[in-house]
């Protein structure tokens, strides 16, 4: 029981969140500039750090009636200046081949002038503000999904969530918008939550809505654990550039990652949510005691202490040492095979196989189905070839296309001959080539066991 | 009765006994409904919300009318929302339609009520029934800012909270506790000062956060 309690106060909640961090670090000034996204966005723009670029603002009905709607772009987002939790957002994506004034939205649906204008009336009128008061509404350009994103997002762009505290990044969470969330970043309207190791910018835990944990995208069989976050440096860079500017002593800063301009603030937090807490099974309020007595001079230095003090520590410093990367018994892979086809899947780590080997259905679909077709043709057992030389087997193989090499595998299960090819495996953001043997694996679990010929590059934790 | 001098003073410049009560359980019921805030983590629409529909409760006679004008004015309010949804119309003037909506919905119940014979509800005055309507205001704003689930919970949580209420303060042992010691009511202030300093979890957040303690 006393340990319950004490373990509970590692956490932050909502009266000590108010109390002790927003009420004496978030002063009114800091507040006036996080809610108000013109504000920020121009501050932010002018200390040089990428925001969305702003296309136009509408502040009255007057400037919405005399508005030139053909000096919109293809695509571009609409919203709401004092804007909360994601509403009164509209994204349209282009324009309809052929007509000069009608927009597309992500599902497909058409927007016309008409509709912007009643939305932007909806706007005008306090209908997404905060306290109901009379807004302004803007436009700015629509950033690019990054491809590494694609497969785990229902449309929508996902961002980064870095609160930080005393100039040092604290905790961090990358947001997916669902279908649920109708391609919103925002956990309250159901997007998932995902955890990110501080140190490495890998993804750790995901959660959906509330209090669900998951391991796969939704509909996918895709892990939503163990994705590296790219420019994950300059990430938290930026968000403590933010918080330095924007003087909120406590700031959640959302930061979103252009497929051209790379990481961009899309919005500052002075208020936020507790939950990425529940994404990275970790408590804030330990994190912000511990933050709080250091002296932090630099953005680089705030950045450091950060990841040295809430990252996964031992690893990266043995990955330092040994130039090696520490991998697990199960990874995730992608491999390229024939024309540049990519397959994702778990691989399993295996130091018990020389050669690696993968499944037969898998080699077929990386390319080389006429590679297994031949080869089954042959059809010849390992009775009959035992005793040729190497010569006079690869005289049989020749006209076998694709065909990288041949080898006799000893396993438990006996000893079987077979063929091999040349794939590229890409394993924690290390590509190797590889030569892997074919063999039916369709009733073990992975598709592809790693074997030593190409685990030189790694050191194997058997509890990660 | 027992009352204590300062009450009797009350009673004999002319004020009712019963409204002397009423006024003391006001910060009563305001600092629970705070503590569930602070301490146990139940929402419900702030404070005035579940306060004012106590002090409803307690007007209309007996608690099942007030529940049933209750139900009716949030039932409607979520019902209305789909309705005038496609009209796309402003916010005060949709908030207008739907008290218009409201307000002949509870006429209906009134005559209804009636018919059966059923005198009581009838007999309700006027100003609570007005102020259940008002419920519909913070309804919609609700549902506008954190969507229809969200509102419909809270709209549950003042509910709840308001009968709680509705028996704290007609307790006939407290009301005879306050009228012998009407000055226990200030001890509410040092009480409220300190609900307003605490930074521990609430009841809530330690289910919320449950799977994190597990981990820590």
């Amino acid at each position: 029981m006393f340990e319950f309690l004490k373990l509970s106060r590692q956490i932050l909640g909502m009266n000590s969140r108010n109390l002790e961090y927003i009420r004496p670090f978030n002063l009114a000034r800091a507040k006036k500039i996080a809610d108000n996204k013109l504000l920020s966005k121009k501050i932010l723009k002018d200390n040089n750090l990428a925001v969305p670029q702003l296309l136009a603002k509408i502040r009255n009905y007057a400037e919405l009636e005399n508005f030139d709607w053909q000096t919109l772009p293809e695509s571009f987002a609409l919203k709401p200046n004092r804007g909360f939790g994601g509403e009164g957002i509209l994204v349209v994506y282009g324009k309809k081949k052929n007509q000069t004034d009608v927009w597309i939205k992500a599902d497909r649906s058409l927007v016309s002038i008409e509709d912007l204008k009643a939305h932007i009336r909806n706007i005008l009128d306090g209908s997404f503000s905060l306290s109901g008061t009379p807004d302004i509404a803007f436009f700015e350009e629509r950033l690019q999904l990054l491809k590494l994103f694609k497969p785990y997002c229902y449309k929508g762009i996902p961002d980064i969530r870095v609160i930080v505290f005393n100039k040092v990044p604290l905790m961090a969470m990358l947001r997916l918008p669902t279908k649920n969330s109708s391609g919103k970043a925002n956990l309250q309207q159901g997007a998932i939550g995902v955890g990110i190791d501080m140190a490495t910018g890998t993804t750790t835990t995901a959660v959906s809505g509330k209090n669900k944990f998951i391991e796969y995208a939704p509909d996918t069989r895709l892990l939503l654990s163990g994705i590296r976050i790219p420019y994950w440096n300059d990430i938290l860079k930026l968000a403590v550039r933010a918080q330095e500017l924007s003087g909120l002593g406590f700031l959640g800063a959302d930061i979103a990652i252009d497929k051209i301009k790379g990481p961009t603030i899309i919005e500052l937090n002075a208020r936020p949510g507790l939950s990425i807490q529940i994404a990275n099974l970790s408590g804030l309020k330990e994190r912000l005691k511990k933050a709080a007595g250091i002296k932090i001079k630099t953005v680089e230095k705030g950045v450091r202490v950060g990841k040295d003090l809430f990252g996964g520590e031992i690893e990266e410093e043995l990955e330092g040492i040994s130039g090696r990367r520490v991998i697990g018994t199960v990874e995730k892979v992608k491999l390229i095979g024939k024309d540049g086809k990519e397959i994702e899947v778990e691989a399993k780590i295996d130091t018990g196989a020389g050669f690696s080997s993968i499944d037969t259905e898998l080699a077929k679909q990386l390319g080389f189905e006429n590679t297994v077709l031949e080869y089954e043709n042959l059809n010849i057992s390992y009775e009959q070839i035992k005793n040729l030389t190497p010569e006079q087997r690869k005289e049989i193989f020749k006209n076998i296309p694709d065909l990288a090499d041949t080898a006799i595998i000893h396993s438990s299960h006996g000893t079987t001959y077979r063929p091999m090819v040349n794939i590229n495996i890409i394993m924690d953001n290390i590509e190797f080539l590889a030569k892997v043997s074919i063999i039916d694996r369709s009733n073990l679990k992975m598709p592809i066991i790693i074997g030593k010929k190409n685990l030189g590059k790694f050191l194997i934790d058997v509890n990660k | 009765m027992n009352v204590s001098p300062i009450i009797n003073f009350f009673i004999n410049q002319g004020v009712p006994f019963t409204t002397v009560i009423l006024i003391l359980m006001l910060p009563i019921i305001a600092t629970f409904i705070a503590f569930l805030r602070q301490v146990v983590g139940i929402k419900a629409f702030g404070i005035y919300a579940p306060l004012i529909v106590t002090f409803a409760f307690l007007a209309t006679n007996g608690l099942k009318y007030g529940i049933a004008i209750f139900v009716t004015v949030i039932f409607t309010g979520m019902l209305m929302r789909f309705v005038l949804k496609p009209f796309r119309l402003l916010y005060l003037p949709r908030v207008a339609i739907m008290l218009t909506i409201v307000a002949f919905l509870i006429l209906g119940i009134l005559v209804i009520g009636g018919e059966f014979k059923r005198t009581g509800l009838a007999a309700v005055s006027i100003f609570p029934i007005l102020i259940m309507i008002t419920i519909v205001e913070k309804f919609i704003a609700v549902q506008i800012e954190k969507g229809d689930k969200a509102a419909i919970f809270l709209a549950i949580e003042t509910l709840i909270i308001s009968i709680l209420g509705f028996f704290i303060a007609s307790s006939k042992i407290l009301i005879h506790f306050l009228a012998l010691y009407p000055w226990v009511v200030i001890l509410t202030i040092p009480i409220n000062i300190l609900l307003g300093k605490w930074t521990g979890l609430r009841v809530s957040e330690y289910f919320r956060f449950r799977k994190i303690m597990k981990h820590l």
